[in-house]
């Protein structure tokens, strides 16, 4: 052990992102779903969903739930597809890691490793949360930081499910004080997609199209006061040309046209164009993660969660956590992020502690770089389990799980297997 | 909801009245947690396949296909001829319908005990609590801009006229969102 290659798997709940231990990008990253158009019957796996041509009615199905991965039937066939088409890797051969979610349900571990030996027979195994991993790979684009050296900091992770702040203390998850809001990207996606339904084009069947849609003109209002009112008075109005299906397959942003009130411009009788016109909806949908209570969600911001994580840590680890703040996630990717949560935090944390918000070069691979820099390092065979262990033990033993438990992990396998 | 003491209105109020049909506080709780439910729907299952049976998105388990990199569904498509048996274990889990980590959390929840409890219990309680330094803001249901009125009968915000007029016809009493 510790010689074999070690295929490394970011699997988040939108996109998996899949590469070999030791290099400093992914492989490839591809959406984590199957997906359909509507009234056909051929399906497109991960990657394979990259080349479709067609994004309208595109219907994705996940192996996630609420952040959590409980349809292997799903991510099974995406993984095959992964390891033997993509990286052209024999699991027999290989050892795994992969990323799980905070606090991941011991029956959803155990199906994990039954998958993992049994069905792939990988030679060795670890499971890491992706947050410490996305703080190593942060220690290592920033050794200048003091805290990030040391392995101490808060990685805020917006993901597609949910959203978390994390704060660690020498590169661990200091657990108890881990804070969560159940607002990820999906959500967003779904507010928007509600939002242009109502006001617009019906667009309720075409999530895929709307996520493209919100990576594309969404942004998060420095201050949302002055930018209501500039939205007000159209200074945020954007349109948005819906794909035709012929010439262009996701549409795209143009400036808003003048036109007369009653009568059709010429473009729009010539190129029979549908437009989406957007307005407020570009800021107000992100701004939802900072004030989850305006879609009717009890629950705190963005920036209070931070605190409220901090706050639960030792009081001597304050001044160094707040100093390192870290967005990683999809949703970080959003333009204005990093400043507006600055500007949120400031006035919470008390002045003489210095506030530092940071961004990756690319929040969505921090994770991923982190876990293949650990794939190489000794900490993973020191934590792997292999499979000899595995056969030997079981994942009872191993998760420390009673039979009655294994039950509830039951059905997540066996209906795998048909 | 819409009136505790009937002795303080006059018959004939309370007669008009019982044409407008409002929304009791349980009821508007209850569509706001549908709709957060919705925000976390895929569209896979819902409406977004009117009438499809899940089944079509299962993904024969062939080694070799995946190999070739031909689409599972696509080379299914060719060989359907007989027709498709279905296994006792998916008959079951077609009757069990599809695992949700809801399910799986209330299985963790009724642990006695032991890791799986443990997990249950730090999950519940890393989720924020409600927000303590700012008021719950207020935007119109139809435009999106700041709303200081509030439907009387299903409470939606709206900010003008002109937005109450449009929420009337379209969504009042409807919850869509």
């Amino acid at each position: 052990m510790g010689h074999e290659p070690v295929i490394v798997v970011d699997n988040g709940g939108s996109s998996c992102k899949i590469g070999l231990a030791g290099q400093s990008e992914p492989y490839r990253m591809f959406p984590n779903a199957i997906g359909r158009a509507k009234g056909e019957r051929q399906s497109f796996v991960g990657d394979q969903l990259l080349s479709y041509r067609d994004a309208s009615s595109l219907v994705l199905k996940r192996p996630f739930d609420r952040g959590y991965l409980v349809n292997w039937d799903v991510e099974k066939a995406v993984w095959w597809r992964a390891f033997k088409s993509l990286l052209q890797m024999q699991p027999q051969d290989c050892g795994l890691l992969m990323t799980e979610p905070p606090f991941n349900l011991p029956s959803i571990q155990a199906a994990t490793l039954q998958m993992v030996f049994e069905e792939y027979g990988f030679r060795s195994f670890a499971a890491m949360p992706a947050q410490p991993l996305s703080l190593r790979a942060w220690a290592a684009e920033r050794a200048d930081l003091p805290a990030a050296a040391a392995g101490v900091g808060v990685v805020v992770d917006a993901g597609f499910s949910f959203t978390h702040a994390v704060p660690l203390c020498d590169g661990r998850v200091l657990w108890p004080a881990v804070r969560r809001i159940n607002l990820g990207g999906k959500a967003l996606t779904n507010y928007l997609k509600e939002l242009v339904s109502y006001r617009s084009i019906n667009m309720m069947e075409e999530t895929y199209l709307v996520e493209h849609i919100k990576d594309t003109v969404c942004f998060v209002s420095p201050d949302l006061k002055a930018d209501l009112a500039s939205a007000r008075a159209g200074a945020h109005r954007l349109e948005y040309v819906l794909p035709d299906g012929v010439n262009e397959q996701l549409g795209h942003v143009r400036q808003p046209q003048p036109r007369e009130r009653g009568k059709t411009s010429a473009a729009d009788k010539a190129g029979r164009e549908q437009v989406l016109m957007l307005n407020n909806e570009r800021f107000m949908v992100p701004e939802v993660l900072f004030q989850p209570s305006d879609i009717g969600l009890q629950q705190a911001g963005l920036a209070q969660t931070i605190m409220d994580a901090v706050e639960a840590a030792h009081p001597d680890l304050h001044p160094l956590l707040y100093s390192n703040v870290l967005c990683t996630g999809g949703s970080a990717k959003c333009p204005g992020f990093r400043d507006r949560l600055y500007k949120e935090l400031r006035p919470l944390v008390p002045g003489d502690i210095e506030v530092g918000v940071h961004m990756p070069s690319d929040p969505v691979l921090a994770a991923w770089k982190g876990a293949s820099e650990f794939g190489v390092s000794p900490e993973y065979s020191q934590q792997a389990i292999t499979k000899a262990h595995y056969d030997e033990v079981g994942y009872e033993r191993l998760l420390n799980i009673s039979p009655e438990a294994v039950k509830n992990a039951g059905p997540v396998y066996y209906t795998t297997s048909g | 909801m819409l009136n505790s003491d009937p002795g303080r209105r006059s018959v004939r109020a309370r007669k008009f009245s019982k044409g407008i049909s409002t929304v009791s506080l349980a009821e508007r709780e209850n569509a706001r947690n549908a709709r957060l439910d919705a925000l976390e729907d895929d569209g896979a299952t819902g409406e977004g396949i009117v009438g499809d049976s899940d089944e079509e998105f299962v993904i024969q388990d062939s080694d070799e296909e995946l190999e070739l990199g031909v689409s599972a569904a696509k080379k299914r498509g060719e060989k359907k001829k007989g027709p498709k048996r279905k296994t006792r274990a998916m008959l079951e889990a077609e009757r069990r319908g599809p695992i949700t980590f809801a399910s799986l959390l209330e299985m963790a929840g009724d642990a006695d005990g032991g890791p799986a409890k443990e997990a249950e219990v730090m999950y519940t309680n890393a989720a924020v609590g409600p927000p303590q330094h700012s008021a719950a803001r207020k935007w119109c249901s139809v435009c999106g801009f700041a709303a200081p009125y509030k439907c009387v009968r299903c409470g939606s915000r709206f900010c003008t006229r002109k937005c109450y007029a449009v929420h009337t016809e379209t969504r009042c009493l409807k919850f869509v969102g």
